[in-house]
């Protein structure tokens, strides 16, 4: 784990950022951020490219769990180097839709938080309880939500890509929640782990996410932290095989807020 | 070529293929450019696929399934070499233009020396492998293209890589 090195936050060791083209400004706390309200077209220009970096980072961190863990089982390893392959299909999709949108890439800051969170983590169980069964399923939650959102907007071609990635995700998320299982049932000090890995993240979160009454450089006004949580997207996230259990743990965090599938308007 | 012989090639060349998806892992979250994030991550997925094949025959010639084993240490040494080039062209050049056509060269070889009935799976699974070395390498030369990226020469890797008659240990 020696090719980038580490930094300190307050007591808090995090991963410092993987290498980014030249064009692109780096950035760590979500007011320096260009996000919008709305759906403007600025706005879901944005959306798109900030989901695009966040697909770049995704393939940094899958990348590197296959150079930190060669011991890891051979068909864990297989489902990380395929998540490689899919996210690079995210990327290449958000950025032909950023394109078609009359945008560039470097065009907004980004952020890398979810790497510089989850390549601090010295274990594999713990990097898939932060990378994927947190910060992938998080992202089930809040791009369906947009693309009914853009959808609604007149933006049936960006609604289009984050649903087609969505179904990538699901897979993401669920074959780290069979490992987890799988890894647990055989050392239960795995769930110490997790555990540790996830109070690492909420740690890091406190840290670094934006506070209520703050505002992004784009003029964006931030809400408390418990009224950002997304609505839940309950039936992706049992597809990607979280129990009943858990996905009541969620839906209470998010406020009981929910998103129906489409089906249930027919 | 024995049943033993055959299982320690296609284990060994099973040991390359994971060490190829391994270096190119270490080097996506170092390289800068997003083009070249894209074609290791792409790229990473074809050598595990790869790696996965060649680990399904091994099992069918007596070993154990995924079984993987050591090069020779000279080839060892420079699959090592290449894994610690920094500079982006260099890796470019060092694995499209080097370590890739000797592989290539290798797996022809292995190929013409098998029987083609006795060791039609290897030679099956062989053939695809070719076929997806030779796009990896287009897929370079069109990122290299588009990002403008020199095309540095990596004559010493080639040269090492020549000189070394087997890879088997």
């Amino acid at each position: 784990m020696s090719d980038i090195e580490f930094d300190q936050i307050g007591k808090l060791r995090i991963r410092r950022e993987p290498a980014r083209d030249s064009c692109f400004t780096v950035v760590r706390n979500d007011t320096e951020m260009a996000e919008h309200d709305g759906f403007s077209d600025l706005a879901r220009r944005e959306m798109v490219h900030r989901h695009m970096s966040n697909e770049i980072t995704s393939i940094d961190i899958a990348a590197q769990c296959l150079v930190d863990f060669p011991d890891a089982l051979w068909s864990l390893r297989m489902e990380l180097a395929r998540q490689c392959w899919d996210e690079t299909r995210h990327v290449r999709i958000l950025h032909r839709r950023l394109q078609e949108m009359g945008g560039r890439k470097g065009e907004f800051p980004i952020s890398a938080f979810e790497w510089c969170v989850t390549s601090a983590i010295d274990n594999l169980p713990g990097r898939l309880a932060t990378q994927n069964r947190t910060f992938e399923a998080g992202a089930m939650d809040v791009v369906a939500g947009l693309a009914r959102n853009v959808r609604e907007a007149g933006d049936e071609e960006t609604a289009y890509v984050l649903e087609g990635i969505l179904a990538d995700e699901v897979q993401h998320v669920r074959f780290a929640n069979r490992w987890i299982k799988k890894m647990v049932a055989e050392d239960p000090r795995t769930l110490m782990r997790v555990a540790q890995a996830i109070r690492f993240l909420a740690a890091v979160n406190a840290e670094l996410q934006a506070k209520e009454g703050e505002e992004s450089i784009a003029g964006k006004s931030f809400e408390t932290p418990e009224q950002r949580v997304p609505a839940v997207n309950i039936s992706d996230r049992k597809l990607a095989e979280f129990t009943d259990d858990e996905v009541a743990a969620i839906l209470r965090q998010a406020g009981f807020r929910s998103i129906l599938p489409e089906d249930s308007h027919a | 070529m024995s049943v033993a012989d055959r299982a320690n090639s296609v284990a060994t060349f099973r040991f390359i293929e994971v060490r190829l998806m391994e270096i190119i892992a270490r080097w996506t979250p170092t390289t800068p450019e997003m083009e070249l994030k894209i074609l290791f991550g792409r790229h990473i997925w074809d050598f595990a696929q790869h790696a996965d094949a060649l680990g399904k025959r091994v099992f069918e010639l007596r070993q154990p399934e995924q079984h993987s084993r050591r090069p020779s240490e000279q080839y060892l040494a420079l699959l090592d070499d290449v894994g610690a080039i920094r500079d982006t062209s260099e890796r470019l050049a060092a694995m499209y233009d080097a370590v890739l056509p000797g592989l290539e060269r290798r797996y022809r070889e292995y190929i013409a020396a098998s029987d083609e009935i006795l060791d039609e799976p290897t030679v099956v699974i062989l053939n695809r492998i070719l076929t997806d070395l030779q796009r990896q390498r287009q897929e370079a030369d069109r990122v290299r293209r588009e990002c403008d990226l020199r095309r540095p020469m990596p004559q010493h890797i080639i040269s090492s890589e020549r000189s070394l008659q087997t890879v088997v240990a």
